[in-house]
C-alpha cells in the first residue's frame, strides 16, 4: 500500500475518480451550483491524503500532470471572449462600466476588510483575486506574491456565496431582470455564478459567462500593476 | 488536436513576449490577449479552436483540482482566520453587487 500511494501516476488517477464522482453528484443533484464538482473532487482528494498521511509534495508529483493544462486553458478563454465582443457591441459602454465598477467594489471592500482586520500582507495580496475564475486567479496570484493554494479555495467560496446570495439579494430589491442578474453572478461569482445563472435561465448565463470573462481578462491585466 | 497545438503556440509566443518586455502580466493571459488579437484580425473563430474549447472547457475543474488541494498546506492559517476569512468574502459580495445591478440598470434607462 505504501509503495502505491508513493506512485505520481496513482494519485493523477485518484484525482481523476474525485472530479468523475463530483460530475456525478452535480448531475444527480439536477446541476446544483452549490455543489461544483470542483468541490466535490478537492473533498475526497483532501480526505484520502488525510486518511493515508501522503504529504501535498508526494501528492502533487501525480497532480502536476493535470496542473500543466491549466496554462492552455487560460489562452483558451480567448474563443468565448472573441465571441462575446459580438454581442455586446451595442451594450458595450455599460457592460465595461459594471464589469470595471461592480468588480472593483467587492476587491476593494474585501482588501481593506482583510488589511484592517487581520493585517497579513500575504491574505491580502491573496484576496485580490477573490472574485475572478480560478485558473487567473492562479495565475495572478503567483505573480503579485500571493499563496495560490489559498487564492483557490477564496475563488471557490465566493463563488459559492455569490450564487447563494445574489439571486435573491436582487429579487428583494427588484433588480432581477435577466441580464442585470446574469452580469453580476459573472461579475461577483465568475464561473459558479455562471452555473446558478444557466439554471435562471439562457439570457442569464449568456450575461454571466460574458461578465466572467470580462472581469478575468481585465483583473489579470490591472492587478499586477497595482498589487 | 490541431487546435491544442494553436493554444500551445499562443501560449509560447506569450511566454516568450512576457520575458522579452519583462511584463507582470502571467504569460498565458498574454497568451490570451494575442490569440484574441489574432482572432479578431482574422474576422472568425476557426473550427478546430471551437472544437477544442468544447472538449477543454467541461474538464476544466479537473485541472483546477491539484492546487486546489494545497488547501491542506493551509491548515494553521484557516484555523486562525478562516471564521474572519469567510465573513469578509461574504460581506464584499453585497456592495459589488448592487454596483455592478445598478449600472447595468440605469444604463439601460438611459439608453446607454
Amino acid at each position: 500500500m505504501t509503495h502505491l500511494f508513493s506512485l505520481p501516476l496513482f494519485w493523477a488517477a485518484l484525482t481523476i475518480a474525485a472530479f468523475l464522482a463530483g460530475q456525478q453528484l452535480y448531475r444527480r443533484t439536477g446541476n446544483n451550483a452549490f455543489i461544483p464538482p470542483i468541490l466535490t473532487g478537492v473533498v475526497l482528494v483532501v480526505s484520502c491524503l488525510e486518511l493515508s498521511g501522503v504529504s501535498y509534495q508526494t501528492y502533487m508529483q501525480g497532480g502536476h500532470y493535470l496542473n500543466l493544462m491549466l496554462g492552455p486553458v487560460v489562452v483558451m478563454l480567448a474563443v468565448p471572449l472573441y465571441q462575446f465582443i459580438h454581442t455586446m457591441r451595442k451594450q458595450w459602454l455599460r457592460i465595461a462600466l459594471a464589469v470595471t465598477l461592480g468588480s472593483g467594489t467587492t476587491i476593494a471592500c474585501a482588501v481593506l476588510l482583510a488589511h484592517f482586520w487581520i493585517g497579513d500582507d500575504a491574505i491580502t495580496r491573496t484576496i485580490y483575486t477573490k472574485s475572478i475564475t480560478t485558473p487567473v486567479a492562479l495565475a495572478i496570484s503567483e505573480q503579485v506574491g500571493g499563496i495560490s493554494a489559498l487564492a483557490s479555495a477564496f475563488v471557490i467560496i465566493t463563488g459559492i456565496l455569490g450564487a447563494l446570495m445574489i439571486p435573491p439579494l436582487l429579487k428583494t430589491l427588484r433588480m432581477d431582470e435577466p441580464q442585470t442578474l446574469g452580469l453580476t453572478l459573472g461579475i461577483c461569482a465568475h464561473a459558479i455564478g455562471t452555473s446558478r445563472a444557466l439554471e435562471l435561465g439562457p439570457q442569464q448565463s449568456a450575461y454571466a459567462a460574458m461578465a466572467m470573462t470580462l472581469t478575468a481578462t481585465l483583473h489579470a491585466l490591472v492587478l499586477p500593476w497595482i498589487v | 488536436m490541431s487546435g491544442l497545438l494553436t493554444l500551445l503556440i499562443f501560449l509560447l509566443l506569450g511566454s516568450l513576449l512576457q520575458t522579452l518586455l519583462h511584463l507582470p502580466v502571467p504569460a498565458s493571459i498574454v497568451g490570451m490577449l494575442l490569440l484574441l488579437l489574432a482572432l479578431i484580425l482574422r474576422g472568425k473563430a476557426p473550427d478546430n479552436l471551437q472544437r477544442i474549447t468544447q472538449t477543454l472547457s467541461p474538464l476544466l475543474p479537473l485541472f483546477l483540482i491539484p492546487v486546489s488541494v494545497g488547501i491542506i498546506t493551509q491548515k494553521q492559517l484557516l484555523a486562525e482566520h478562516g471564521v474572519e476569512l469567510l465573513i469578509i468574502l461574504a460581506l464584499s459580495l453585497i456592495p459589488g453587487a448592487l454596483v455592478s445591478a445598478l449600472i447595468m440598470r440605469k444604463g439601460g434607462k438611459s439608453g446607454l
